[in-house]
C-alpha cells in the first residue's frame, strides 16, 4: 500500500487581483523523498511555498501537510515543519546563539535543549566563532545558515527552503548538504525550490516543475526524463542523441525556454 | 571641502531620485494603507500649516515692530525661539521627522557631491525646517515693510542663518546616529546626555537668582548675556541686519562673516560624517579585525516565574532589542528627564504661580500622566523593529495572542519603572503624595494603559511601518498611527483631567479612584477582548505585514 503524502495540495491557487499567480496545482509529495520545485522566475514557486508554510493564505484549495489541513490545524502542522523562507525570517538585533535559543523555544523545547541544540548548530555551521555578533552584522551566507539552523532546531518532520543555496559559499553548501541528506536518511522530507539545477539534480529523487503558476511537470527525475525524451529539442538544448537527459536539459524541454545568445545588448562588453 | 555645484550629472542624478520619491509616492497610493497615509499627512501638515502661519503673523508682526522702532537688534527674540524651535522639535518628535536614510544610495554611481548634496536637500524636508523657513520668511517681510532698503541684506543673513540651521540639524543627527552605533560611544553619549540634562536643572535656580532681582540688577544681567549670544548664530543675524541698519556696515560684515565661518564649520563636521559614510564605514559592534571572541559556555534563555516559555522567549527578545537601541533608549528616558526638568524649573522659577506649587498634591498624577506619554513610542509599531522576523513569528507554531501579550508586558514593565521613578522624582520635589491622589493616578494608569495597549496592538497590525531601531531622527510609526495615536493621548487625558478636576471641586479623590476603577475594568475587558481577536487579525493582515516589514 502507497503511504499517504507528507504534502498534498488540491486545486491551490492564489491569484494577485489580475494575476494567478497558482492556478490549481495539485502537488503530492511521499515521506521520505528530497523534493525539487522547479520553475522559471516569476513562475509561482515562492508564492506555492508560503502557501505551503502558512505564510501567505490561499484564494482558493486545500493544502494538507502530514495528513492535517492547513487551515485547520495552522498550529499542529507548523510544530512539525521547518521553514527557511525567502527572505530568511531573521531577528538582526540578536546574536547567533541568541536567535537559535529563542527559535527552539518558540518551537517548543524546554531552556536546556535549546540551549543545547544551539550550540551544537552554531558549531555544526561553523558559526560559533564570533558569539558576540548580531544577526544584522553577518555575512548572507552566514545569515543562511543561521536560518536553516533555526529551521531545524526542532527536528522537524518536514522541512521548506526557499533558495537555500543562494549566497551561499562552496563549503557551506557542502556543508548544508550533507546535514539535509543526513535528514532525509533519518525519515524526514524535504521540499526546496533552487535555480541551481546542478544541485537539485545531485539532491532530489523527485521534481516538480511550474511555469506561469501551472504545475507542468511532476514525478522522479527518470519519469521527468522520459516524459521529455520524446520532446524536440529547444533552442539552446545540447543533448546529444542517446545521451541521458541532464535537469537543465529536462527543465528547458518542460517550460519551453530558449537562451538569448546573440544579437541582443551588442553594446555589452 | 569639495565644490558643491552640481555638474549636469550631478543634477540628473538628484532629478533620477526625486523623479523615484514621487514614483514611490504615488505607488503608495495604490493601497488603502497609503490613501491613509497620505489624509493622516495631509490633516497633520494642516496642524503644522495654522501654527506656522500663527507664529509666522507673530514673527513678521514683531520684525517689523522692531525694525520700524530702531531697535533692529530685538530681531534676536525672534531669531532665538526659531533657531531652538529648528534644533529640538526634531530631537522631541521623532514622529514627524523624517531623517532620510540615503546609505542606500552608494550602491551607485554618485559622487560625493551628489551623496552630500542628497544628503542636505531630502533631509531638509521635514517640519521644523518647514516652519522654520517659514518663519524667516515672514520675518524678512516683516523687515521689508518696515525698511525697504534693507531687503537683499536681510534676505542674505536669513539665508545664511537656515543654512547654518539645516547643517546643524543635519550634522547633529549624524553625530548622534555614528555615536550610538556602538556599545562604547554610547556608554559616553548616555553619560553626556545626563550631564546635558542634569545641567538643565540650574536653569531654574538661575532665573529664580536673577528674577528675584530689581530691574538695574536685572538689567545688568541682560548686559552680561548680551554679548555672549551675539556671538552665537541667532545673534550674529540679528546683529548682522541691526549693525546695517544703523550704518555699521564694516560691524555688520563681521557678524556675517562669522555666521557664514559658523555654518561652514556646521557643513565641515556633516561633511566628516558623511564622507566617512561614503568611504562605506562599518559601525556594527564586531571588531574588524579577524579575532574570534572567546567561546561562550552553554547559555540557557531567560525562564520568568509564572510565564509560558513563547512568552518569556519573546519578552526576553523584547528587552534585548531594546538594550541594543540607543535611539530608542534615548527615547524611553526623555520623558523622564523632560518631566524633571520641567518640575524643577517650575519650582524654581515661579514659585508664587506655578499650579504644581499652589497644587503640589497634583504633582504625582501629573507625572504619572506625562510618564504614559512615552508609551506611544513602543506601543504603537509593535512589529516594525521585528522587520524580516515577522515571517519566524508566522512560520513559528505560536500564537499572535502570545506573542503580541509578551510585547504587551515588556511595555507595562517600562512604564511600571518610569512611574515608580516618577514617584521618586515627586518625592524628592514635593514631598510624598497623598494616598488618596497617589491612588487615584495609579487607578487612571489602570484605565489608560489597556486602552493606549489595545489601540497600539491594532494600529500595529493595521498600520506597521519596518523601522530601523539603531537609526537616530526618523520615523518610528506611520502617519495614520501618530496622528490616531495623538488622538488617543488627548482623548485619555481630556478625560483623567477632568475626573481629576471633579474630585478636586468635590473635594474627595476617592471618587476619582471609584470611577478610574470601573473605568479600568471597562478598559481592560476591552484589552482581553482585542488580545483575543489578535491571531484572527494577525492571519488577515498577514500578507501586508509581511510585505511591509520584509520590503528591503
Amino acid at each position: 500500500m502507497e503511504a499517504a503524502p507528507t504534502i498534498s495540495t488540491q486545486g491551490l491557487t492564489r491569484r494577485f487581483g489580475e494575476l494567478l499567480a497558482v492556478d490549481n496545482v495539485n502537488l503530492n509529495v511521499s515521506p521520505g523523498q528530497f523534493f525539487g520545485f522547479l520553475g522559471p522566475n516569476g513562475a509561482g514557486k515562492s508564492t506555492t511555498i508560503k502557501m505551503l508554510t502558512g505564510l501567505l493564505a490561499p484564494s482558493s484549495g486545500r493544502i494538507e501537510i502530514l495528513g492535517l489541513d492547513l487551515e485547520k490545524n495552522p498550529v499542529d502542522v507548523k510544530r512539525q515543519i521547518g521553514v527557511v523562507p525567502e527572505g530568511m525570517a531573521l531577528f538582526g538585533r540578536l546574536t547567533g546563539s541568541e536567535f537559535l535559543n529563542f527559535a527552539g523555544r518558540m518551537y517548543g523545547l524546554d531552556r536546556e535543549t535549546a540551549a543545547k541544540r544551539s550550540a551544537e548548530l552554531l558549531d555544526f555551521m561553523q558559526l560559533a566563532d564570533q558569539p558576540k555578533k548580531l544577526v544584522t552584522d553577518y555575512s548572507h551566507g552566514m545569515q543562511k545558515k543561521l536560518a536553516m539552523a533555526a529551521a531545524v532546531i526542532h527536528g522537524p518532520k518536514v522541512l521548506f527552503l526557499d533558495e537555500p543555496f543562494e549566497g551561499v559559499d562552496a563549503i557551506a553548501a557542502g556543508t548544508l548538504k550533507s546535514m539535509l541528506q543526513g535528514m532525509i536518511a533519518r525519515g524526514a522530507t524535504i521540499f526546496l525550490t533552487s535555480h541551481v539545477l546542478e544541485i537539485v539534480e545531485r539532491l532530489c529523487s523527485h521534481v516538480a516543475i511550474i511555469q506561469k503558476g501551472k504545475l507542468v511537470a511532476q514525478g522522479s527525475l527518470e519519469e521527468l526524463r522520459a516524459g521529455v525524451e520524446a520532446q524536440t529539442p529547444v533552442a539552446g538544448d545540447d543533448a546529444m542523441p542517446g545521451e541521458k537527459l541532464t535537469l537543465e536539459q529536462i527543465f528547458l524541454r518542460t517550460v519551453g525556454g530558449t537562451r538569448k545568445t546573440e544579437q541582443e545588448l551588442s553594446w555589452l562588453g | 571641502m569639495t565644490d558643491l555645484t552640481p555638474t549636469l550629472h550631478t543634477r540628473g542624478q538628484l532629478a533620477a531620485m526625486a523623479g523615484l520619491r514621487c514614483r514611490l509616492f504615488f505607488n503608495s497610493l495604490r493601497t488603502r494603507r497609503g490613501k491613509m497615509e497620505l489624509v493622516s499627512r495631509i490633516i497633520v501638515s494642516l496642524a503644522f500649516t495654522v501654527a506656522g502661519l500663527g507664529g509666522a503673523v507673530g514673527m513678521g508682526l514683531g520684525a517689523w515692530y522692531f525694525v520700524s522702532e530702531s531697535k533692529p537688534e530685538y530681531l534676536a527674540l525672534l531669531l532665538w525661539p526659531v533657531f531652538l524651535f529648528w534644533q529640538v522639535f526634531p530631537v522631541m518628535a521623532t514622529a514627524f521627522t523624517n531623517n532620510p536614510d540615503s546609505s542606500d544610495l552608494l550602491r551607485f554611481p554618485l559622487s560625493y557631491r551628489s551623496y552630500f548634496l542628497v544628503r542636505v536637500v531630502y533631509g531638509a524636508f521635514d517640519p521644523a525646517t518647514a516652519l522654520g523657513s517659514l518663519w524667516l520668511t515672514a520675518i524678512l517681510l516683516g523687515i521689508t515693510v518696515a525698511r525697504p532698503a534693507l531687503f537683499f541684506w536681510a534676505a542674505l543673513i536669513l539665508i545664511t542663518f537656515a543654512a547654518f540651521n539645516i547643517f546643524l540639524l543635519q550634522m547633529v543627527f549624524a553625530w548622534v546616529e555614528r555615536w550610538l552605533a556602538q556599545r562604547r560611544t554610547r556608554e559616553v553619549m548616555g553619560v553626556l546626555f545626563i550631564m546635558l540634562m542634569l545641567s538643565f536643572q540650574l536653569i531654574g535656580p538661575a532665573i529664580e537668582h536673577f528674577g528675584g532681582r530689581s530691574k538695574p540688577q536685572v538689567q545688568r544681567w541682560i548686559e552680561i548675556v548680551k554679548p555672549v549670544q551675539q556671538v552665537l548664530p541667532p545673534g550674529l543675524a540679528a546683529d548682522a541686519i541691526a549693525q546695517v541698519s544703523h550704518s555699521e556696515f564694516m560691524t555688520g560684515w563681521s557678524s556675517f562673516v562669522l555666521l557664514t565661518v559658523l555654518a561652514m564649520a556646521m557643513a565641515s563636521l556633516l561633511h566628516l560624517r558623511l564622507r566617512a559614510q561614503y568611504r562605506g564605514e562599518n559601525l556594527s559592534e564586531v571588531r574588524a579585525s579577524g579575532k574570534k571572541d572567546k567561546i561562550q559556555g552553554l547559555r540557557m534563555g531567560w525562564s520568568l516565574p509564572g510565564l509560558p516559555t513563547v512568552i518569556s522567549a519573546v519578552l526576553e527578545k523584547e528587552v534585548r532589542y531594546l538594550a541594543r537601541s540607543g535611539p530608542m533608549l534615548l527615547t524611553l528616558i526623555m520623558p523622564i528627564f523632560v518631566l524633571v526638568v520641567f518640575r524643577l524649573g517650575g519650582a524654581s522659577a515661579t514659585r508664587h504661580s506655578s499650579f504644581l506649587m499652589r497644587a503640589p498634591d497634583m504633582a504625582f498624577p501629573v507625572a504619572a500622566g506625562y510618564t504614559l506619554l512615552l508609551l506611544t513610542n513602543l506601543v504603537y509599531n509593535n512589529f516594525g523593529g521585528d522587520a524580516g522576523g515577522i515571517q519566524f513569528f508566522y512560520a513559528a507554531p505560536v500564537s499572535f495572542r502570545q506573542i503580541v501579550l509578551a510585547k504587551n508586558l515588556t511595555h507595562t514593565a517600562i512604564l511600571v519603572c518610569d512611574i515608580a521613578i516618577a514617584w521618586l522624582a515627586v518625592i524628592f520635589l514635593y514631598g510624598p503624595p497623598r494616598l488618596d491622589v497617589a491612588l487615584a493616578s495609579l487607578t487612571g494608569v489602570l484605565f489608560a494603559a489597556p486602552l493606549n495597549l489595545t489601540l497600539g496592538n491594532l494600529l500595529s497590525l493595521y498600520s506597521p511601518k519596518k523601522i530601523d531601531y539603531s537609526a537616530f531622527g526618523r520615523q518610528r510609526a506611520s502617519q495614520t498611527t501618530v496622528l490616531a495615536s495623538l488622538g488617543v493621548q488627548i482623548v485619555l487625558m481630556g478625560f483623567g483631567i477632568g475626573i481629576f478636576v471633579l474630585a478636586r471641586i468635590l473635594g474627595n479623590y476617592w471618587i476619582a479612584v471609584l470611577i478610574f476603577l470601573c473605568l479600568a475594568a471597562i478598559s481592560i475587558s476591552i484589552y482581553a477582548l482585542t488580545l483575543r481577536h489578535m491571531d484572527r487579525i494577525a492571519v488577515e493582515r498577514r500578507e501586508a505585514l509581511v510585505a511591509e516589514l520584509c520590503r528591503a
